[in-house]
């Protein structure tokens, strides 16, 4: 059994107490009894007394001492009675081991005859052990009794408490051990205790259980929906475009979908725990990244960035990268990184870019994008020489041989021209059958050794395919200096036509004439020479 | 002459007892020559129950009695000690163990009981108040 189980614990309070108001009380019946025996001794003396005081009177009366001898050995003959004595005036009878006390009775002797007449004393002691030892024998015979008393109501209070409490208890116990929580189990309430506490207990361990099973149907309805919804975002996440990564604050990948997966394979980079701050090493231009990063996170808000990734390839590929701080339920910061696939759309604008910027027919730099050129440069103040090119003799190719036959003809003076100039040179097809050129940092001298290569490349005749005709064509050109003849840009460019309308003039004269400068031109108008 | 004088005198006390025994005292008696004057009731009770066997003045003193319930006998009891003869009788029974013995002297009748206390100088009686004769000194009169 339990050792601080009920019984063992009622068992041991009622042995306790019985023995602590078995002590009490026997005590204190002792006490009680003492007392009592006392009184019924003293009582009993009297009763002596009043059967011997006829002879002790007489005795007395007489100072008779063999009378008063027997009254005082008949006394003492008495258990109760210690010692007795007779005193008259002229007597005095007394025990052996009488000795006068406190607790001597006296009884006053009167003449037989004469009521009135006091004629002697008897003392009575009282025999106090005989009357302790009574006592001791009536409380002994008490204590047995309680005793007796005590451990009869321990056995019924441990029996009663057994079969009443603790066997139902258990076996309460015993029935929860073998429920398993959430099923349709309960307890069946022990008959005796329809309407008990224990009873109610039952009732009680019932509606829990009860509670316990709605509870972990309810438990049960939520993983379900919880697992069904995990495994959409699984497959969004798993299936999504996009690759999306966690990471954490050092760069370690803590989750990445597929998507992901087939960039790294794409950029032929092996699958690595770590790819730097934000993914950084999978990009050029890490300082775009983190520029972007510092500034939008700021703000609070998420990075948006478009860069390239690294890549062993000739393909390049684009992404747009976001960027996005989250913070985990324990404070931690964590990056969320998505990487939308942007090469298709980089193209398609490179490639707008090209048809804005470029002449469809020769690919070289329309007006537009040259007069682009031209505000960069003046912006910038960079000095360059401006040359503006027209072909002579183009229009009549044009209308002989059609205007496939121009077309061809102007790739081939495009790719002519473009041979003869230097890398940072540019040659844009201004309009129709016109060029500019813009050689930056260019000298005079410098721009007349590439207008003496020019005019002689075109000079050399072209052979039309479709035709089997060979034509050549020559060029007029006007050049003008930036900043030197002008600062602002379109009176730049019309110095530049005028030098090269007056080209043309003179080619009337002179057909070798294929230059002249803007400051030559004015000269010559200030002069008045022609 | 003697003998008829006594008889006459028997019949006559005969005759007065019958009245004595209504209302007549009893008298305690003592011999003429007896010095004691008077009594006390206690020295008469202390003299008659035994207790003392001489007068105040140690003259040795004999109790005269008369024999058996004589009726002048229970009265006396009766009127000095307040008990029945019988009480008065078992006291003695009982002092007769402790071998104390009675200094009485028993008489058959109250002349006889008269006769021996003019004998004695010593004795000490009881008779009805009518029997007082010169010979004798009262010391105590009982319900008077």
């Amino acid at each position: 059994m339990n050792k601080s189980g009920l019984v063992i614990r009622l068992a041991v309070v009622i042995v306790f107490t019985a023995v602590i108001v078995g002590l009490i009380t026997t005590q204190l019946f002792y006490r009680f009894t003492f007392i009592s025996e006392q009184n019924l001794g003293k009582q009993s003396i009297k009763q002596l007394y009043n059967t011997v005081s006829p002879t002790a009177s007489i005795a007395s009366y007489l100072n008779e001492k063999e009378l008063a001898e027997e009254v005082v050995n008949g006394l003492i003959s008495n258990d109760i009675v210690t010692s007795a004595a007779i005193q008259t005036d002229t007597l005095l009878v007394e025990s052996k081991n009488y000795k006068k006390s406190i607790s001597t009775l006296e009884f006053d002797l009167f003449s037989p005859f004469q009521k009135e007449k006091k004629v002697g004393v008897l003392f009575v002691k009282i025999n106090d052990n005989y009357l302790a030892d009574k006592a001791d024998k009536i409380s002994t015979t008490n204590a047995f009794v309680v005793a007796v008393e005590a451990l009869i109501i321990t056995v019924i209070s441990i029996l009663v408490t057994y079969y009443v409490i603790t066997r139902p208890i258990l076996n309460i116990g015993k029935a929860l051990h073998s429920i398993i929580p959430g099923t349709s189990q309960r307890i069946n309430k022990p008959a005796s205790h329809q309407k008990s506490e224990i009873g109610q207990l039952t009732e009680d361990v019932n509606d829990l259980l009860a509670k316990a099973e709605q509870q972990m149907l309810r438990e049960k309805v939520l993983r379900s929906e919880v697992q069904v919804l995990e495994s959409r975002f699984r497959m969004l996440f798993e299936n999504a475009t996009s690759g999306i990564v966690l990471v954490d604050s050092q760069g370690d990948i803590l989750l990445y979908n597929e998507s992901f997966e087939r960039f790294i394979e794409k950029l032929n980079l092996p699958l690595k725990k770590n790819y730097g701050n934000y993914l950084q090493d999978l990009f050029i231009m890490k300082k775009d990244l983190h520029e972007h990063i510092r500034i939008a996170f700021a703000n609070n808000e998420s990075a948006a960035v478009e860069l390239e990734l690294i890549s062993y390839q000739d393909e390049k590929i684009w992404v747009q990268v976001v960027v996005t701080l989250l913070m985990t339920d324990d404070f931690q910061e964590n990056y969320q990184i998505t990487l939308h696939d942007i090469s298709k759309r980089k193209q398609q604008i490179s490639l707008l870019d090209q048809k804005a910027n470029y002449d469809g027919l020769t690919n070289l730099l329309n007006r537009q994008a040259a007069e682009q050129k031209l505000n960069q440069l003046t912006h910038a103040r960079i000095p360059f020489a401006l040359i503006m090119m027209d072909l002579n003799d183009f229009k009549p190719i044009n209308d002989i041989y059609g205007h496939d036959a121009g077309d061809e003809l102007l790739i081939h003076v495009s790719s002519q021209l473009l041979k003869s100039l230097r890398a940072a040179d540019l040659l844009s097809r201004w309009g129709g059958d016109e060029f500019v050129i813009i050689l930056p940092n260019a000298s005079r001298k410098e721009v007349i050794n590439v207008c003496a290569k020019l005019s002689s490349k075109l000079s050399k005749p072209y052979h039309l395919s479709q035709h089997e005709k060979s034509v050549s064509v020559t060029a007029s050109m006007g050049v003008s200096f930036y900043p030197d003849n002008q600062v602002e840009l379109l009176e730049l460019i019309r110095s530049a036509d005028k030098a090269m309308y007056q080209v043309k003039k003179e080619k009337s004269v002179n057909s070798n004439k294929y230059l002249a400068f803007t400051s030559d031109v004015a000269n010559l108008n200030n002069d008045s020479k022609w | 002459m003697t003998k008829l004088t006594q008889a006459i005198t028997i019949l006559l006390l005969m005759h007065c007892i019958g009245s004595v025994q209504a209302n007549e005292p009893l008298v305690v008696v003592v011999n003429k020559a007896n010095p004691v004057a008077e009594l006390s009731r206690s020295e008469l009770i202390d003299l008659f129950m035994g207790k003392y066997v001489a007068f105040p003045n140690d003259d040795m003193a004999i109790p005269v009695e008369l024999n058996g319930n004589h009726k002048i006998k229970v009265e006396f009891y009766q009127e000095l000690v307040g008990m029945p003869l019988s009480r008065v009788n078992a006291y003695w029974s009982r002092l007769r163990f402790t071998g104390r013995k009675r200094a009485a002297v028993f008489k058959a009748n109250e002349i006889d009981l008269i006769a021996f206390i003019i004998a004695n100088k010593q004795a000490i009686g009881y008779v009805p108040q009518s029997l007082i004769t010169e010979d004798l000194k009262v010391v105590y009169i009982l319900n008077e």
